[in-house]
């Protein structure tokens, strides 16, 4: 034990602890570096309206990569579990979800999204569009018409849509610019790839959204990153790439062949129809209804739409619903009674009596725009 | 002692030392393993590692009566279908508490069992040095990870295959492979649920310097390890879930997507890593400044 205290690093037993110090440090700022990592070189400048007209303009021959969600939008789990379809796709509404896409064509893509220990793969391949659900085994196969592809270069346009990205991109511009600021930033980093960000942050402070940005990528103009920030700079949704490779994916992705002992469930595209003139009729009846019993207050970002809901879908046979709503806090004013969702980026009241109002803005300006 | 022990921690220049010192390793590692496996727990908790994937294989066996319906916990539905997922099923079972506690009991052992027992002053008068001690235990401790890992795989095909057949994989994204594919993907899933292994191993050898009890030290490592399962599981908590070791563990089943899912597996490696460096550092600095006193 004496020559111990002899040499340096022993003479003071405490200076070990600077050792493990200093590894924890080490991997604390290669984490930081990793995640704050930000573009080696700015690109070029761009105004919006270019940036607006380069990604309609973009083609992309193919791409694969991973595609992570995370979600804090503030909603209760809506019960029914997560094996029905309906909580699956809910699910998305929370948490961190990751996935892999892979892009051929417009018709030729897969979506595998990967849980613990299973997957769920949506495969298109240009005529059959297959579902896999590797937990249940079971798989659909919905044949696609074979004039799908003809019926979709006929649809037009309707007529007074802008006809080129150019005029759509001055249009949309035009459209958004007096309730939002739009600038670009050209100095971010998605995946590994130098990227524009496309900063939009409504100029009304009551809004609960107080900035989206969309990120494109500075070389194939591919959005790469969406995220919406709400109050106090909390991400309340940001779905981007992690990594992304351009180029055509291997042709075995988008072949599909159910595995032995798969359930297969064919399903037949729903055929399009022109709608008889009844269904026409009532279509027409339905919206004239929906439009007489939908208000909007306030407009721009902190604009409430109230909705007076059909009879049926409050109906106390709904058990999920109830369900639903009896995790949501009561809230009374002037308007009567309800129950309050608080999101991070959007509230909703629905009140005893059926009506429904939606905004993204606090609860005393939703309950406002009720008592109106 | 004194002096192979300081030029062990100053990389000294004495060249018999250095001689002595590579002549060593293998003798001193050889003695630690047959310490670990030579406890009548360790073996105990094999032979329980080695059973559950046996009964797993026979509950599945009898209770199943040809429908391989979905559902259960991970791997579960497609036993019927290929043997081999009997030992996936069981390391995903296996990967919470049992696998953990193996490898605790040996960790938290390492020193406090020495320490526990009086030997811990013996063992330090062979010309090692205490950095080398506890790196030969700390890789002893690894090396029974990977052999209780291995042997929960082993049992899973044994049974698997005697009770339910081999033939194709399924693989998780529907992709059918063959068999031999199967068997190389589960090689590769034990040897990173090692590496994960590894790292509460790391732990559960700093801990083993911060007591005299091993009981004591095998029971924190297991309270930590359940504990960053608790945590792994409240999604307040969120944004802590990447930095806990056991939040990657599960990434072994993307060894069994087409193509395989990288994402999850480097970052299991990273953080595993993180943590062995951090408290392996730790251990060495408790243990080598520490007065030993039994």
């Amino acid at each position: 034990m004496q020559t111990l205290t002899m040499r340096t690093f022993t003479a003071r037993p405490a200076l070990r602890w600077l050792v493990p110090l200093a590894v924890l440090l080490v991997v604390l700022a290669t984490f930081l570096a990793t995640t704050r990592a930000s573009a080696k070189a700015p690109l070029p400048e761009i105004s919006a309206q270019d940036l607006l007209v380069k990604v309609a303009d973009a083609k992309v021959d193919g791409l694969s990569g991973t595609v992570v969600q995370n979600a804090d939008l503030g909603i209760p789990a809506i019960p029914g579990g997560s094996d029905s379809a309906g909580g699956k796709l809910t699910s998305l509404l929370s948490g961190s979800h990751s996935m892999r896409v892979w892009y051929g064509a417009p018709d030729q893509a897969r979506v595998a999204v990967n849980d613990e220990y299973a997957e769920t793969d949506v495969i298109a391949d240009g005529s059959t569009v297959w579902t896999y659900d590797s937990r249940a085994k079971k798989a659909t196969k919905t044949t696609l018409p074979a004039d799908a592809k003809a019926d979709e270069s006929q649809r037009k346009a309707p007529a007074g849509a802008p006809q080129t990205p150019q005029d759509a991109a001055k249009e949309i511009l035009a459209k958004i610019t007096p309730t939002t600021d739009v600038r670009v930033d050209p100095e971010v980093s998605v995946a590994g790839r130098a990227a524009y960000d496309l900063v939009l942050t409504p100029r009304d402070s009551a809004s609960l959204v107080k900035q989206v940005r969309v990120a494109v990528d500075g070389e194939n103009y591919t959005p790469l990153r969406v995220q919406v920030f709400g109050p106090d700079d909390k991400v309340a949704l940001d779905v981007s790439y992690t990594d992304i490779t351009f180029g055509q994916p291997d042709a075995r992705m988008f072949a599909f062949n159910p595995p032995e002992g798969t359930k297969v469930t064919q399903k037949a595209a729903p055929e399009r129809k022109e709608p008889t003139a009844a269904q026409k009729k009532e279509l027409q009846s339905r919206k004239a209804q929906a439009d007489r019993d939908t208000t909007t207050v306030g407009e721009g970002w902190s604009t409430v739409v109230i909705t007076k809901l059909p009879s049926d879908a409050t109906g106390s046979s709904n058990a999920t619903l109830k369900g639903f709503l009896g995790q949501l806090k009561p809230v009374s004013g002037s308007w009567g009674t309800g129950r309050e969702l608080d999101g991070t980026i959007v509230t909703a009241i629905l009140t005893d009596d059926g009506r429904l109002a939606v905004g993204a803005v606090g609860a005393d300006v939703v309950s406002q725009a009720l008592a109106r | 002692m004194s002096a192979a022990e300081a030029d062990v921690l100053e990389g000294g220049p004495s060249t018999t030392t250095v001689r002595r010192g590579r002549a060593l390793p293998l003798r001193f590692l050889r003695s630690e393993l047959s310490i670990i496996f030579g406890r009548r727990r360790n073996v105990a908790l094999l032979a329980v590692l080695a059973a559950i994937p046996v009964l797993l294989a026979v509950a599945i066996k009898l209770t199943s009566d040809g429908d391989s319906s979905g559902g259960g916990p991970g791997f579960f539905e497609a036993i019927t279908s290929n043997g081999l997922f009997v030992a996936f099923a069981a390391l995903a079972a296996e990967l919470p508490l049992f696998l953990p506690l193996a490898v605790a009991a040996a960790s938290g052992d390492a020193i406090a069992g020495e320490a526990n027992q009086g030997t811990l002053r013996y063992l330090l008068t062979i010309p090692a040095g205490r950095t080398r001690l506890l790196l030969t235990k700390y890789v002893a401790v690894v090396i029974f990870g990977l052999v209780a890992t291995a042997l929960v795989a082993l049992a899973g095909v044994v049974a698997g295959l005697a009770l339910f057949g081999g033939g194709d994989v399924i693989l998780l994204s529907g992709t059918t492979t063959s068999l031999l594919d199967g068997v190389g993907r589960l090689a590769l899933s034990v040897l990173y649920l090692a590496a994960c292994l590894a790292a509460l191993g790391a732990i559960g050898m700093f801990v083993s310097t911060l007591t005299e009890q091993p009981i004591a030290a095998i029971v924190a490592t297991i309270g930590v390890n359940v504990l960053m399962f608790i945590l792994d599981q409240i999604p307040q908590v969120a944004w802590l879930h990447p930095f806990l070791l056991v939040d990657h563990w599960t990434a072994f089943g993307d060894l069994l997507r087409d193509p395989v899912s990288t994402d999850g597996i480097s970052q299991g490696l990273l953080v595993a890593l993180a943590y062995a460096a951090v408290f392996l550092t730790a251990a060495w600095a408790r243990f080598s400044s520490k007065d030993i006193t039994s």
